[in-house]
């Protein structure tokens, strides 16, 4: 066997068990309900804005301090808390990407994704007013 | 009845829907002529040839018709179309008319078939007896794309997606029943803010030059198992990888410049996966670069250079599939927008697959190779090592960003019963992405950089062992003296960081020593050497910033107490406007703020201060900005103070709705008064002095039968300024109103709303605007030492370009003899 072959053979070994070994790092889609079941552990939770709660951000108080209701896949509701600003239009969203853990009964959120309705395309039509004249 | 139409602009259309037509057309006829010249003999291929040829430029004028139609029609505003329409506006500068361009998936497929048509005529002209399989391939490829601009449908299948539709073929509004519908449109959709940078106009077709290339070291590979010509392909193949692995090298650290300096996430690199789709192409490219070296010097590594320039170009298409047909979806920020398009995509790449496998699969055994065994201490052996590394590299790049694809056949796995109980949940990214590839890939750009640093040391077949060690005694000294330094003045702890440190610095040492002592400082062959050390460069100028850079605009106005855990990093801070506040070494003040088109332009004066003294050393003032977009809400672009050691990094993340403030204060309050009284107001105390007759005001055209009284007033603010103010009572042909005095300075409206001659009093009405309402919220990066980085990607672009032009060089030469 050529020394090339034993080379590409070992780091291929290698590379297969650095493979299995970052999936460990693979995160997962959860709810609510199933990241308590492993509380202050990092997951991935999709959901919406629960609109009929406030949304609290007083950055005079403290620009860092962001929280709301979200309702998870599973239709449970719970606070989020968010260490930062809030983004702007956040009311707006349409679906929301959260990274973050539970903690008691919050969520804390290390990363906020939001799915605007119509990011790059808006297909409304803006249409300048007829003037009652015409 | 149908409806007449006016005012729309249809001949560009229909020369830009023709000339798809021609393109696709005559692609194909290239392709089969191009075909069959390469599988005949002498004679007639030199027919079938030429009309190839012949096919090739008429498609290549086609493209170009589609591109000039289509600009014509952005650069001139015709909103009757559905691509200007929703990737332009009339606002918009000049220079960004390109990037509209480019920002929709059509015309960055164009801007791909473009200089697919650039290289094919090089080729054409330059690649001699290899024209025919080369263009060949490129002609079918250009097939491909030019198929996804059809937008004609077969069934119900729609092919392609055409962007010369007019919008009234694309919506259904009840506006166009009106045949003068487009009166009412005034303005586009506009093109998406983040892209408003400069480096979007060059960074696209940069990038897409580098795509366009990997197709010739393709071309070339196929051409050579085609046609069982396993020397002749290698000088020009090398150029052109050598060219390919530049231009995409350079594209993408332009992206990066891009993303450092007009996102905000902070950095210039965040594994995202549109980033990684175009890195993996780039490391194969380089394995397949080193490779075809092997090759060349000992005739070794044939069948692995084969596979790597096939798999970089199947990899573009890869990375062309996954941002194109939608399916990061969650996972990244800026993909492309779905086109329904995905199933063609598919096709494109399994095309490509099946193709280059059963060309590599059929000719396998005839492929030369040398069965005698490399001596370890050759420079080959560390060649094959590094390309397999590089490519390890990708292929774990790819893994992780592939999640989304591995959760499509999750979903068929889940149909076979027993399995489904163990794949219930679909799979997400690393929850620390970044982390998750550093960890990784710090390893890998170790090894690398050590490479990078002794290959050249050793000899091809076998070298002298002792002398090679002797090498790299000094440039190994140099490397450690450098980390110790550096290590302490940073404080760059963990021990990958510092092996990372200590490789790179290694590789630099050693490639400038080559340069010096064994090249004899001689630029034009040491081209090689010169890239490596832009490579150590980059690693460095990746790592430092990485790993130092500190958020400055720490908040420590509030106290939390407890109540949050470390990931509490309170990175946001308040400033109102006028009030300085001390962050970190700066007196940070928010000025001012102004308007600018679309922009919001916030003055930021930043004064770093003696804090024993308070002695001011210096002042500059940053510019963040900040465009309110109704679709995409508040879009930063950070503001950068440039050192030579360091940047200042400024974005705004927040600003209050002032719209919405605005319009609570429009409401007045009012006080009745008599001369002599005081009122009050939010910044100053006001005293009405007296009431005057004929009163003057800018505001205020005086008439002969006007009964016009001036109410004097002074206001003393608290820190002992004092303005003055003469709202007016007019009444003129019976009818009473009111001249309102603004003093802007106090952000107050004064006006006298009544006059009560009986009690000799009048009701003063005053608006202000709550100025503590006028604040934004900002966050501050250090990035020390990020010119590295830019320094080390200019010296290994220049690296790669001193090897190209001796490579090209040395063709033209054996061309001649």
């Amino acid at each position: 066997m050529k020394k090339t072959h034993i080379a590409a053979l070992i780091l291929i070994v290698i590379s297969i068990g650095v493979i299995i070994s970052i999936t460990s790092d693979f995160s997962s889609w959860e709810t609510f309900a199933t990241a308590q079941e492993a509380e202050g552990k990092e997951f991935h939770i999709v959901g919406e804005l629960a609109r009929k709660e406030d949304i609290l951000y007083e950055p005079e108080k403290d620009p860092n301090y962001f929280a709301f209701y979200m309702t998870d896949k599973s239709g449970e509701e719970r606070k989020v808390v968010f260490q930062g600003a809030k983004p702007q239009d956040f009311e707006r969203s349409e679906e929301i990407v959260l990274t973050g853990k539970m903690e008691g009964e919050e969520f804390h959120a290390s990363k906020i994704l939001m799915k605007c309705p119509s990011k790059y395309i808006n297909d409304e039509l803006e249409v300048k007013a007829v003037a009652a004249e015409n | 009845m149908d409806i007449q139409y006016t005012g729309e602009h249809l001949l560009p259309g229909q020369i830009g829907r023709l000339s798809i037509i021609i393109a696709f057309v005559f692609a194909l006829t290239a392709c089969v002529a191009y075909f069959i010249s390469a599988t005949r003999d002498e004679l007639s291929a030199a027919s079938w040839k030429r009309v190839g040829r012949m096919a090739f430029f008429a498609h290549g004028a086609a493209i170009l018709g589609i591109v000039a139609s289509l600009f014509y029609i952005i650069f001139n505003h015709y909103f009757e179309y559905q691509y200007a329409w929703q990737h332009s506006s009339r606002a918009l500068p000049t220079k960004y008319i390109l990037s509209c361009f480019w920002e929709g998936q059509e015309g960055s497929f164009l801007l791909w078939s473009f200089w697919h048509v650039v290289l094919g005529v090089v080729l054409i002209f330059r690649s001699g007896k290899w024209e025919a399989p080369v263009l060949a391939v490129i002609a079918i490829t250009q097939a491909f794309l030019g198929s996804m601009l059809l937008g004609i449908y077969v069934g119900d299948y729609k092919i392609g997606s055409n962007p010369f539709l007019l919008l009234r073929q694309t919506m259904d509004a009840p506006i166009f029943a009106q045949g003068n519908y487009l009166q009412f449109i005034e303005d586009g959709n506009g093109l998406n803010p983040l892209l408003q940078n400069y480096w979007m106009t060059i960074h696209p077709p940069t990038l897409f030059l580098g795509f366009a290339a990997t197709i010739v070291p393709f071309a070339f590979v196929i051409a050579s198992l085609w046609k069982k010509d396993y020397t002749g392909w290698v000088g020009q193949t090398l150029s052109w990888s050598i060219f390919a692995s530049m231009v995409l090298g350079v594209g993408i650290l332009m992206g990066g410049a891009w993303a450092y300096e007009s996102l905000t996430f902070g950095g210039f690199w965040a594994w995202d996966p549109v980033e990684n789709a175009s890195l993996v192409p780039w490391l194969i490219l380089l394995a397949g670069l080193h490779g075809l070296l092997i090759y060349k010097h000992t005739g070794r590594a044939l069948r692995l250079t084969y596979g790597l320039f096939i798999l970089t170009f199947l990899f573009i298409l890869y990375s062309t599939f996954l941002t194109r047909s939608g399916i990061l979806g969650d996972t990244s920020v800026h993909s492309f927008t779905d086109l329904g398009m995905s199933g063609q995509l598919l096709f494109f790449m399994l095309f490509f697959v099946l193709l280059s496998m059963a060309f590599l699969v059929k000719d396998w055994k005839k492929i030369p190779s040398i069965h005698e065994e490399e001596k370890l201490a050759s420079r080959e052996f560390w060649l094959f090592i590094g390309a397999l590394i590089l490519t390890l590299s990708a292929l774990q790049i790819t893994f992780t960003t592939s999640i989304p694809v591995w959760n499509k056949f999750l979903v068929l796995f889940r149909k076979i019963p027993g399995l489904s109980d163990f794949i219930q949940k679909d799979l997400a990214p690393p929850v620390d992405v970044a982390g998750h590839y550093n960890g990784i890939q710090v390893w890998i750009a170790i090894i690398i950089a050590l490479l990078s640093a002794m290959v050249q040391f050793l000899r091809y077949k076998n070298s002298d062992t002792t002398k090679f060690f002797k090498a790299l005694i000094i440039p190994a000294v140099i490397a450690v003296v450098l980390t110790v330094v550096i290590v302490i003045a940073l404080e760059i702890y963990p021990p990958q960081y510092v092996l990372l440190l200590f490789a790179s610095l290694f590789s630099i040492a050693a490639n400038f020593n080559y340069l010096l002592v064994v090249l004899k400082g001689k630029l034009n062959v040491g081209g090689a050497s010169v890239a490596h050390v832009g490579f150590g460069l980059i690693l460095v100028g990746a790592l430092i910033p990485n790993y130092t850079q500190r958020v400055i605009s720490i908040n420590n106005e509030v106290d939390f107490g407890n109540s949050f855990d470390e990931k509490n990093k309170r990175e946001n801070i308040l400033l109102r406007k006028g009030k300085p506040v001390l962050m970190h070494d700066y007196m940070v003040t928010y000025k001012a703020d102004s308007v600018s088109g679309a922009d919001n332009f916030y003055v930021v004066q930043y004064a770093r201060i003696n804090k024993e003294t308070g002695d001011v050393r210096e002042e500059f003032t940053l510019y963040p900005n900040a465009q309110i977009n109704p679709k995409m809400g508040l879009i930063a672009n950070p503001d950068t103070r440039h050192y030579f050691t360091k940047d200042i990094y400024t974005h705004v993340t927040s600003v209050p709705d002032k719209k919405a403030s605005e319009e609570a204060e429009a409401n007045f309050e009012r006080d009745t008064v008599t001369i002599g009284d005081t009122f009050y107001l939010a910044k100053a105390y006001a005293v009405l002095e007296s009431l005057v007759p004929n009163p003057q005001h800018e505001n205020y055209q005086p008439d002969a039968n006007d009964i016009a009284v001036g109410a004097s007033i002074k206001l003393y603010t608290l820190d002992g300024k004092i303005f003055e103010s003469t709202p007016i009572y007019l009444i003129r042909d019976r009818t009473a109103s009111t001249i309102e005095d603004e003093v802007k300075e106090l952000s107050v409206t004064l006006r006298v709303e009544r006059i009560l001659p009986e009690k000799e009093q009048i009701v003063i009405g005053y608006k202000q605007k709550d100025l503590d309402n006028d604040f934004i919220i900002m966050k501050a990066i250090v990035f020390p030492y990020i010119n590295i980085l830019w320094l080390g990607s200019l010296m290994m672009a220049f690296g790669m370009l001193i090897s190209l032009v001796k490579r090209y060089r040395d063709n033209l030469r054996i061309f001649r003899s």
